[in-house]
């Protein structure tokens, strides 16, 4: 057992790195090999994360060092409580996207792109949440941010380029901020191992500028403003499936990272004392509003999960700037919530994109009697996202609350109430429209519109009926795990 | 006494002398000029490989000419970064000719192909020499031969530009010469030696009495040997030059030639000159100046070009400057992280020119905007087109990485953080010109001429991807190279 | 100081003085004028500049050349390493020169002029 739970972290990583040029050398021969390959390779990255479970449970570390690029430069894996939540949350929701990617690409060109692509930034995405160290995780970061780039411009339509373009010189500037903090750390503490140890002690003008490096490297990713400017162009640009991973998913690894720094390289109390979460708190309130305010003035579907999710993001870095224990569990458990919801909607999105060819909400109305399962599903995920009680977002959202009492900033509750009250302005009239609405244009139109095909709806069905599920049960696996975790990391990561 | 005792002077004797057989090789036997090309190159890449071994193992070692002792003979010393820069040179310069036999033969005439490898080997022969004498006077020969042989590689082509471009670059080149010999007659003045040894164990005394000839002296150096670097703003011929130049040559230059001067320029600075030297000029922060604005201006001006390969020329001027300021920061790790970019950028920058050259090969456009979908067409230049771009920009796992993350590491260490922040911006920028060919090459419907491609030789693709696997392999294995590296910053700054 | 002791000085180091002056004249005439040949002169002036200084250092009131002949007693001598350097010197820039020259004739025949502004002006020109 030692040996393999202290192998299984390099396995989870390589074994897709490998597969996707397994993948690259099939698909020149055969579709359907390629495609079982894809949906293969995340089924056994799931379970291999999940094999993970007991003895992560048990409350043991696994750290492993593969080899040293520098001198106190390691690529080293270490998987706490937080890595483990995270990873088996992001290959779980990759597994589905995979299967839901047969029916959808199958109309889309360059799929024989699109598959080995998806699984190496499942793979990057897993050496993300492992890293033992910074600097593994900027390697894996730079390895996601920049592939997925080709999932961004998949179109390939003069759009598409313009926003993949905007993402790219983002990204390298997140990089470069990245690279600049990770090097003042490891000038201050002479490595930039992730440990119990805290790494930066003493705060300086030095250390400072590493949190802000940290902030826009980790904050650009995660969508924070003012650096979100990327998100709501290239996340609509990219078929949806992918859109569901860069939503729900990638925009993670931003606030992991960020999670990361604040525990391991400053420490919460030292964050505090500094009074460098006020920054984050300032910023992570904007966000909350304006992403939801944005949102309401967009008319295409995408568009308006794009900004949602600039408005989710706030919470969960607004919950990092809390920093009691309740709103660090809230914190990592709307990190599940909203990877389950968003990656709901955006589904859902692409299986109407894709029967009906319409992206325009106006357009929609009535759509629901056409489409019911994947309306309803919608319907579900929408109203977690608005924070209906029985709903794992009302349960995230709650938390919070509780922890922003905790602190003592009521105002921090005002906030995410008025966010929910956007939330419901945007997204019910879609709801509404959609059930109840006529079919304005489309009394003449009578292309009927059929379901999408089992292959897409049977994804969609299991995530938004968890949506629903880790809402409804008070004790469940993600809020466990979110728990567990928020203690550790209040432990000291230890 | 064996032949392996007399490698540091066979290096480069096997050179010269095979220079001038190659117009004779030319004349009777012309498939000998190759293999006998590849054979001298060769020859010295094992010389410098069994130098660095003996370095490595037994230390440091000084070859006297004829056995003649200083300060009468000429002296070699093979020192840690001497060999480094040996091996540096022979390896790339090795792999470039190789590319070069085939990519030449649609660039120049017929007639002058053993000229050409005259040359080269000529230029090999110099910058070899360059880096391993230990003698002031040597030191200006081989410069002026690199001068020359460096000029010849451009104006071989006999386009208008080519010999106009050879025609500055001679010129200004001769002003550095000048400077240069100046320089050497007023250190000559004072301390009646030119063995760097013995010229360093008298500056200090002398330095009371005659101060002025000697910051003279150090700053005719600088414009000299800064001239001949490119370094900004005595920048002027590069672009044209390197970007005129066949493609071989481009590489060559961009990668090998100015970088000598640099590494001569380091020599004199750490070796030579004295310490306490350096408080009275701000020496080194005007060359950290100068390195700041090469990294930045050189940077904004590539971003506006739209030829390739004048683009890669700026980008050239741009990448200097990390070399001079890893010297000028005085740290240990930011000289690493300097020397080591001299290693890497001559992997990257060569790369990038003999890609930029096949690309010119198979399809005869060099304008940026044309290259629309030429990944599909062509997929090993452009694949190690990108990984050049990527390693400049300074992506981890590439070698571009390592040295960028010495040099910040050093502007830290002496408290510096503004360096670093150049060092960010300068990749950023470079991101900003490098990365949009790269999405440009690998979306889009390919057009014209890159549609349909002439198919390369073998001997290019197989050049191409020996750089880009080095690329890689120092990114990921830069322990291969530090060794020698760290051991070469130690021994300059005086703490081995 | 007096302007005599200037002079005085000046007379002294009479060497140094004229090779700068011919050094800066040479560098002039590098840089300042459009007609290439002239441009190779100045280079020429330049270097010879640095030859004379050069030799200049070596020379030794009252010596002789370092020539040993029996019976001749022991005498001051001249310096001869940078006589011997400066040879060197001199097959470097003569080689330089040639070739510089030679890619004189060569752009006269692209260009037919050898102007360097009129060359500059054709170039551009042609780019635009």
């Amino acid at each position: 057992m030692r040996f393999t739970s202290s192998f299984l972290p390099v396995w989870i990583v390589m074994f897709p790195m490998v597969m996707t040029a397994v993948i690259y050398y099939v698909e020149q021969h055969s579709e359907k090999m390629r495609n079982a390959l894809a949906v293969g390779t995340s089924l056994v990255t799931f379970l291999s994360v999940a094999a993970l479970y007991p003895y992560i449970m048990a409350g043991n570390i696994i750290e492993y060092k593969m080899f040293q690029l520098l001198p106190s430069l390691d690529i080293s894996f270490r998987v706490d409580i937080l890595s483990f939540s995270l990873a088996l949350l992001s290959s779980f929701i990759w597994m589905m996207v995979a299967i839901y990617s047969l029916d959808y690409m199958c109309k889309e060109h360059g799929c024989n792109r699109y598959y080995p692509v998806l699984i190496i930034t499942l793979a990057s995405c897993m050496g993300i949440f492992m890293a033992g160290d910074l600097f593994t995780l900027f390697v894996f970061f730079e390895l996601m941010s920049l592939i997925s780039y080709v999932l961004v411009v998949h179109e390939e339509t003069v759009e598409a380029l313009r926003a993949g373009y905007k993402y790219l010189i983002m990204t390298i500037i997140g990089g470069l901020a990245l690279f600049f903090g990770i090097i003042i750390t490891f000038e201050l503490a002479g490595t930039v191992t992730l440990s119990g140890a805290t790494l930066i002690k003493e705060p300086s003008t030095l250390a400072f500028f590493a949190f802000i490096s940290f902030l826009i490297g980790f904050g650009m990713k995660a969508g924070m403003f003012p650096l979100h400017v990327w998100l709501p162009d290239a996340h609509p640009v990219a078929p949806s499936p992918a859109s569901a991973l860069l939503s729900g998913i990638m925009l993670k690894t931003g606030a992991y990272g960020l999670l990361r720094v604040i525990f391991h390289v400053f420490g919460f109390e030292f964050m505090q004392r500094e009074g460098w979460t006020v920054i984050l708190a300032v910023v992570a309130v904007i966000t909350i509003l304006l992403g939801s305010a944005v949102a309401i003035t967009q008319d295409d579907l995408k568009r308006r999960l794009a900004y949602s999710s600039i408005g989710q993001m706030g919470y969960i870095l607004l919950g990092m700037s809390i920093l009691t224990e309740r709103a660090l569990i809230g914190n990592i458990f709307h990190i599940f919530s909203h990877a389950f919801m968003k990656s709901t909607l955006f589904l859902c999105a692409g299986a109407i994109i894709l029967k009906t060819g319409k992206r325009s909400i106006k357009e929609l109305g009535g759509i629901g009697k056409q489409m019911p399962f994947t309306m309803f599903a919608f319907t579900l995920a929408a109203l977690a996202m608005i924070g209906i009680p029985p709903f794992n977002g009302f349960l995230s959202k709650w938390t919070l609350s509780l922890g922003a009492m905790d602190a003592g900033v009521p105002f921090y509750v005002l906030v995410l109430l008025l966010s929910s009250l956007l939330n419901g302005l945007y997204y019910l009239p879609i709801i509404i429209s959609a059930f109840f609405g006529g079919e304005p244009g489309h009394e003449h139109d009578h292309v009927k519109v059929n379901e999408a095909g089992y292959k897409m709806l049977i994804p969609i069905a299991i995530l938004a009926v968890s949506c629903l599920l880790f809402g409804l049960l008070p004790t469940n696996l993600p809020f466990d795990l979110s728990r567990v975790a928020a203690e550790f990391l209040l432990r000291g990561g230890q | 006494m064996s032949i392996v005792n007399h490698f540091p002077v066979l290096a480069v004797v096997v050179l010269l002398l095979f220079a001038y057989l190659m117009p004779l090789l030319m004349r009777w036997r012309k498939e000998w000029c190759v293999p006998a090309t590849l054979g001298a190159i060769g020859f010295s890449l094992i010389a410098s490989l069994y130098m660095m071994w003996q370095v490595m193992t037994t230390g440091p070692f000084m070859y006297q000419m004829g056995s003649w002792a200083p300060p009468w003979g000429i002296e070699f010393s093979i020192d840690y970064l001497a060999v480094f820069a040996t091996m540096t040179i022979t390896i790339v310069g090795l792999i470039v000719i190789y590319y070069g036999t085939q990519d030449l033969l649609h660039e120049l005439k017929e007639q002058v192909m053993g000229w050409y490898y005259t040359l080269y080997l000529l230029l090999m022969a110099s910058m070899i020499g360059m880096v391993l004498t230990n003698d002031l006077f040597n030191m200006f020969v081989f410069v002026e031969i690199c001068a020359i042989a460096s000029c010849g590689i451009i104006s071989i082509k006999e386009s208008r530009e080519c010999i106009e471009a050879a025609f500055k670059y001679l010129v200004l080149s001769a002003v550095g010469s000048g400077c240069l010999l100046l320089a050497i007659a007023m250190i000559y003045m004072v301390t009646g030696h030119l063995n760097f040894t013995y010229v360093a164990q008298a500056l200090p005394q002398v330095m009371d009495l005659y101060p002025l000839n000697i910051l003279v002296s150090l700053a005719l150096f600088l414009v000299g040997l800064g001239v001949k670097a490119a370094l900004f703003p005595l920048h002027v011929w590069l672009p044209d030059a390197h970007s005129s130049a066949p493609s071989p040559s481009s590489a060559v230059l961009s990668g090998l030639v100015i970088k000598v001067y640099a590494i001569a320029m380091i020599k004199l600075l750490y070796k030579v000159y004295p310490p306490e030297l350096l408080g009275m000029a701000p020496i080194m922060n005007m060359i950290l100046w100068m390195a700041t604005l090469a990294i930045i201006i050189g940077s904004m001006f590539a971003i506006v070009q739209d030829d390739i390969k004048k683009m890669l020329a700026y980008s050239s001027i741009a990448q200097i400057g990390y070399v001079f300021l890893g010297v000028g920061l005085m740290s240990e790790s930011a000289l690493q992280g300097g020397i080591l970019h001299i290693f890497n950028h001559a992997i990257m920058k060569s790369m990038l020119f003999l890609s930029a050259g096949a690309i010119i090969y198979a399809t005869g456009t060099r304008k940026l905007s044309d290259l629309k979908g030429i990944g599909i067409t062509l997929p090993v230049p452009t694949i190690a087109f990108s990984l050049g771009a990527f390693a400049m920009v300074g992506i981890p796992i590439t070698n571009g990485f390592i040295s960028k993350w010495y040099l910040a590491l050093g502007s830290l260490d002496v408290g510096r953080p503004f360096f670093a922040a150049v060092i960010l911006v300068s990749s950023l920028l470079n991101g900003i010109y490098y990365l949009p060919i790269v999405v440009n090459a690998f979306f889009g419907e390919p057009e014209g001429a890159v549609a349909e491609p002439r198919p390369l030789p073998r001997q290019m693709v197989v050049s191409l991807i020996l750089l880009g696997s080095g690329v890689i392999l120092f990114g990921v294995f830069p322990s291969l190279i530090l060794g020698v590296v760290s051991k070469a910053a130690q021994s300059l700054l005086g703490l081995l | 100081m007096t302007m005599i002791d200037i002079l005085l000085r000046l007379h002294q180091n009479s060497y140094y003085f004229f090779a700068i002056i011919l050094f800066i004249i040479g560098f002039h005439t590098m840089l300042s004028h459009n007609n290439l040949i002239k441009k190779v002169i100045g280079m020429n002036i330049m270097d010879t500049s640095i030859f004379l200084f050069f030799v200049a250092i070596g020379y030794v009131n009252g010596g002789r050349a370092p020539i040993l002949e029996p019976g001749v007693p022991y005498t001051a001598y001249v310096n001869p390493l940078p006589s011997a350097l400066i040879l060197t010197g001199i097959v470097v820039a003569v080689s330089v020169t040639a070739y510089a020259l030679s890619l004189i004739v060569k752009l006269y025949k692209h260009y037919g002029t050898i102007d360097a502004e009129e060359i500059m002006r054709i170039r551009g020109g042609d780019i635009q």
